[in-house]
């Protein structure tokens, strides 16, 4: 009997340190890396975001019966100066369409941020079977996102999002073409990136294509974010 | 008899594993020391509205469920925390806006004591300026703590009230904090994350020390 017990107590330590050894811990879906490289050197790599249907919603928040210009999943934050920080939650998606991660954006404005009636933004991209991208850039106009309260409660609106935006032109360049005066923003730079992105730096610009007028007055769009990296610039 | 003895012998040897498997020394030496208090103060934050996993030992050991209305569907982002954060003000600096996106590690390892997730942030203070920042959260003591209070009967009193989870990431050079834009472009420091696991207020803090470029004379 006292056999029996230390065999089955060594079977069962034994199962638990190969159950440690083989476990299978969680990993990420990993979708192909759509880079090129371009006849000047470097490595680009667009991302692609959906407006408005990529927008991570907070939980709880309902989408329908807002306002076509309302942007779900963003925040606002402004001081009695008038500084605003706006922040806005996106899935993204390679140039085939797949959502291979998540993004987030981060406008500000006045103060030590950026030019009058203009912002300075930063992009976070994390795709988590490749690792973060840090990006940061001065705005050609002032892109964040306004906070309204209306018998609702507290709305984010998103100018981009309403017909009224797009009144000449379907495509707009967000990212500044030359350094802020006062901000310290420059051109859009690749600051720097964690695991497969570690030792990239380089450029982005961030576009927006306006793809459809919906009859309410809303919109469909697509943000490009294009990256332009090199090792250790 | 004789079953009983065997499922018994089972049960304590599993048991045992558990035990030898928690108590993996390495785990003690694993974390990153605090930084002073007067250069980096700890900014106390709720992360309760997000979008994702919960970020708990079923989620890290890949036995998390997928709780409707919250979880984020699409198939890469399976193992992906992300929301929006409001840092308080305090100690010279306004309050600020901040996303904090939380991935389950793919370097994660029983062995070596390891079960987090690799966090980063992008903070913009009103005015101010922003900063990135990345780090590597080590859940690993948080769930030994956890697992013996559950041998004690769930006496979660013996846990501690608050963890530090930040641990030097198993990626090379993947932990820091960027600065982007304003008064902290060209910033660069370190960030600290404390858990408080019972909290019935703030359940995280947060501490940055980032230091200006270096001046270089013309």
């Amino acid at each position: 009997m006292k056999r029996l017990f230390v065999v089955a107590f060594i079977a069962g330590l034994a199962a638990m340190l190969l159950a440690a050894t083989l476990w299978p811990l969680p990993s990420h879906v990993r979708s192909r890396s759509l880079t090129s490289v371009p006849p000047d050197g470097g490595r680009q790599e667009d991302f692609i975001i959906h407006w408005p249907e990529d927008r991570i919603a907070r939980p709880g928040e309902a989408a329908s019966g807002l306002p076509p210009i309302a942007a779900v999943g963003a925040a606002v934050l402004e001081d009695s100066a008038g500084r605003r920080v706006s922040a806005e939650m996106f899935r993204v998606r390679d140039t085939e369409d797949n959502v291979i991660g998540v993004a987030s954006r981060l406008a500000g404005t006045g103060g030590a941020i950026a030019d009058p009636r203009r912002s300075a933004s930063n992009w976070l991209i994390v795709i988590p079977s490749r690792g973060a991208l840090f990006l940061a850039q001065g705005d050609a106009r002032d892109t964040t996102v306004r906070g309204q309260v209306t018998s609702n409660g507290n709305l984010a609106l998103a100018p981009a999002q309403a017909a009224t935006f797009w009144t000449d032109q379907s495509r707009i360049r967000v990212t500044a073409a030359a350094p802020g005066v006062s901000g310290s923003a420059t051109t859009g730079k690749v600051l720097r990136g964690t695991s497969e992105f570690a030792g990239l730096s380089g450029t982005f610009t961030e576009t927006w294509n306006l793809e459809e007028v919906g009859a309410d007055g809303s919109t469909r769009g697509r943000i490009l974010l294009s990256t332009l990296t090199a090792a250790g610039t | 008899m004789r079953v009983a003895v065997g499922v018994l012998g089972l049960l304590l040897g599993l048991l045992a594993g558990a035990i030898l498997i928690l108590m993996n020394p390495v785990a003690w030496f694993r974390g990153l020391p605090p930084l002073p208090a007067d250069l980096a103060p700890a900014k106390a934050y709720r992360w309760d509205e997000y979008r994702g996993i919960e970020t708990g030992m079923a989620d890290l050991l890949g036995l998390g469920r997928r709780t409707p209305g919250v979880a984020l569907m699409d198939p890469a982002l399976a193992n992906v925390r992300i929301g929006i954060i409001v840092l308080p003000a305090g100690e010279g600096m306004p309050a600020a806006l901040a996303v904090k996106i939380s991935a389950i590690a793919e370097e994660n390892s029983l062995w070596r004591a390891q079960l987090g997730t690799h966090d980063y942030w992008s903070i913009f203070w009103p005015g101010e300026g922003s900063v990135f920042a990345a780090s590597y959260s080590n859940y690993w003591n948080i769930a030994r703590d956890a697992f013996f209070a559950s041998l004690r009967a769930g006496n979660w009193q013996s846990m501690a009230p608050v963890y530090p989870v930040s641990a030097p990431s198993p990626v090379a050079d993947a932990a820091g904090v960027t600065g982007a834009s304003g008064r902290y472009a060209g910033f660069t420091g370190e960030i600290r994350e404390l858990l408080y696991p019972a909290a019935r207020g703030p359940d995280w803090s947060i501490a940055i020390k980032a230091n200006p470029p270096p001046v270089t004379r013309p």
